[in-house]
């Protein structure tokens, strides 16, 4: 068996410590030898620089943080750079586990927030303790209690039915045995996630026989359009502007052998192209992500491996009905930025990889 | 000559109910579930789609071997003698594709997205009015057999080339009436474009070696293996470090992803500044500009 130790450096996530200034400067590279600006929206990173922290500059609607205070009128977050105070208005909108009122919101609690307009005071959406689970069920435990396997990298999650959701996500998700795909959205408790809102409609195949994908005829088209959808950010960056991708390069990236431990259930690199092709990209890739529900465009990098996205073949139907398959996988940071709403769990969305 | 285009549907129609029965098997296998992607089921109740697919599937596989077997003189002849049981096959196969072209014109009103199934994964198309047509066609071909006496070798030259004749216009027909057709010849003829084809890194490294702009930097290269390696669509990176004119410097070679002679190009960059010092392509750079 191989350990990741036996692999040269250039294997990884944007979460390593070489890895970030690394990765930004890959287009910078790119440019240079095929003579392609990708012309960044933020400038390129040089070496040395903290590139997360740098790419969280670029974030304009999107804070996040911890409650230190909240009242009807203002919300007082603690982010990482330090006490910020935000304006609440009668039309701001709340959720923790349902829509409810900001001023309800808890001390402590960790949220994420949304500006009416890019930089400005006032805050449009609060989202507080919100978490999702997106894997292969393990195990279960009882009628409520299951294990998510949500990929080599992520890990084992428990997830607990609460009694009043158990009929709603029964009804999207009938057969919550081992070896089926789940997507719930929930509150985060500690170490477990209280799921109360089926994210998609259960896919009728186990999680390691997705359908073949059609053929390509030519090349793969650009922009290619489809859903995207979002996850914690776990050892991620929680500000990180970035997304998980569904197809990185098998040969250098996360897919390679010996990154999946033997106890890991339905690994997704292990189960083809799955229901979208897409090129092969790398962690540092940039490419154009639009929200075709919200009309907003971001260029956007690659910050890691998204392969447990290729397991679904479903469609988002927040806006009309999107082609079927995910195609970006965001972090929750880039997801709201783009002007998604957490708890619908997907946007349509058209993705342009060429540049 | 109407007599043998009626003798020429039962062999027809064996094979393709088996046909079908076969393509859907293989699919329900590679998919692990009877239910994926099988067309007039999804009009049912979750509950009721399996039971449903598998009655499909069963009795697809017993019409099609009913057919050969009763083709003979075990079962067939007329109705009143000992040709009942050939009767009560070819009517049923009747039955079946009378059945299914109704399931297939209700399909495409109240489903127009899905695929017919017909003939598993390759049937994957939204059902237009071919397919529907072609299961007409099916109904009165197996209506066509009902009363035939047992089949036989044909009688002389003349004979056989009647049948041949018949069964061309009739094959002919049936292609035209089949999107099936379309994806199989796809499938005969493709070839994965470079973006999504898998390529070792071992074969680009080999490729890069006995390259021109790699002759042209390996004396500025002053790391052993590569400091970064990556792929964005059908380029594969590699850079080196290096050092130019006392300077530090990274030294990017660009490799296309294609088995045979990949056109390579190179670049050298300040490690510090990021000022591109000197730039060298293979000669057949200028096809994929």
């Amino acid at each position: 068996m191989r350990h990741l130790a036996d692999f040269p450096r250039w294997y990884g996530d944007v979460t390593e410590s070489t890895g970030p200034a690394r990765f930004a400067r890959r287009s910078l590279l790119k440019a240079a030898v095929l003579g392609q600006p990708d012309e960044p929206e933020y400038p390129p990173l040089g070496t040395g620089v903290d590139a997360a922290w740098a790419a969280t500059r670029a974030l304009v609607y999107t804070v996040t943080g911890r409650i230190l205070d909240v009242s009807p009128h203002i919300l007082v977050l603690g982010t990482a750079w330090g006490e910020q105070r935000f304006l609440l208005d009668p039309a701001t909108q709340a959720w923790r586990g349902g829509p409810t009122a900001p001023a309800a919101l808890r001390r402590g609690d960790h949220a994420i927030a949304r500006r009416r307009y890019p930089g400005g005071p006032v805050v449009d959406r609060i989202w507080a303790e919100v978490g999702r689970v997106t894997g292969t069920i393990a195990e279960r435990e009882g009628p409520a209690a299951l294990l998510v396997d949500e990929g080599p990298a992520k890990g084992r999650k428990l997830v607990i039915i609460g009694a009043e959701a158990g009929g709603r996500i029964q009804v999207r998700f009938p057969r919550l045995e081992p070896g089926y795909l789940i997507d719930v959205i929930g509150v985060k408790h500690d170490g477990y996630l209280q799921a109360l809102i089926p994210a998609t409609s259960q896919p009728p195949y186990p999680a390691d026989h997705p359908p073949t994908p059609p053929l390509v005829s030519g090349h793969v088209p650009d922009p290619v359009s489809g859903t995207a959808v979002w996850h914690e950010p776990g050892e991620e960056p929680e500000d990180l502007l970035g997304l998980a991708y569904p197809a990185l390069d098998p040969e250098t990236s996360c897919e390679h052998a010996g990154f999946a431990p033997q106890e890991c259930s339905g690994d997704p690199h292990a189960t083809g192209p799955g229901c979208v092709r897409l090129p092969y990209l790398s962690v540092g890739s940039l490419l154009w992500l639009r929200n075709d529900c919200a009309e907003r465009t971001r260029q956007l990098p690659v910050t890691s491996c998204g392969a447990t996205a290729r397991l679904f073949c479903d469609r988002c139907v927040t806006c009309g009905t999107s082609r079927k398959g995910r195609i970006a996988d965001l972090t929750m940071a880039t997801f709201v930025e783009l002007g998604g709403i957490l708890e619908a769990g997907c946007f349509n969305a058209t993705m342009t990889i060429g540049g | 000559m109407l007599a043998a285009a009626r003798e020429l549907q039962i062999p027809l129609l064996a094979v393709i109910l088996l046909g079908g029965c076969a393509a859907k098997a293989w699919r329900a296998w590679r998919s692990h579930s009877v239910t994926e992607g099988m067309g007039p089921t999804g009009l049912f109740p979750v509950h009721m789609r399996r039971p449903i697919m598998l009655a499909v599937f069963v009795t697809e596989l017993g019409l099609g071997l009913g057919l050969i077997i009763t083709a003979s003189k075990i079962g067939a002849g007329p109705p009143t003698s000992h040709g009942l049981p050939a009767t009560i096959v070819r009517a049923g196969s009747t039955l079946f594709f009378l059945i299914a072209t109704g399931a297939l014109n209700e399909m495409r009103q109240r489903r127009p997205a899905a695929g017919c199934g017909c003939f598993g994964e390759l049937s994957g198309t939204p059902v237009g009015l071919r397919p529907i047509a072609r299961s007409g066609l099916l109904c009165v071909a197996a209506a066509a057999t009902i009363g035939l006496p047992p089949l036989r070798m044909p009688s002389s030259a003349t004979t056989a080339e009647m049948w041949l004749a018949v069964l061309a216009f009739e094959l002919s027909l049936i292609a035209f009436l089949s999107p099936e057709l379309g994806e199989i010849l796809v499938r005969l003829g493709y070839s994965e474009p470079c973006e999504l084809r898998r390529l070792p890194v071992e074969r680009t490294m080999a490729a890069l070696h006995a390259s021109s702009p790699w002759r042209r930097y390996a004396g500025q290269i002053s790391s052993a293996a590569p400091i970064d390696v990556w792929r964005e669509g059908c380029w594969r990176f590699v850079v080196y470090a290096g050092v130019a004119r006392g300077r530090r410097v990274d030294i990017v070679f660009a490799v296309y992803l294609q088995p045979r002679r990949p056109v390579i190009r190179a670049a050298v960059l300040d490690a510090y500044t990021d000022e591109v010092l000197g730039l060298a392509e293979t000669r057949e750079s200028a096809a994929i500009r």
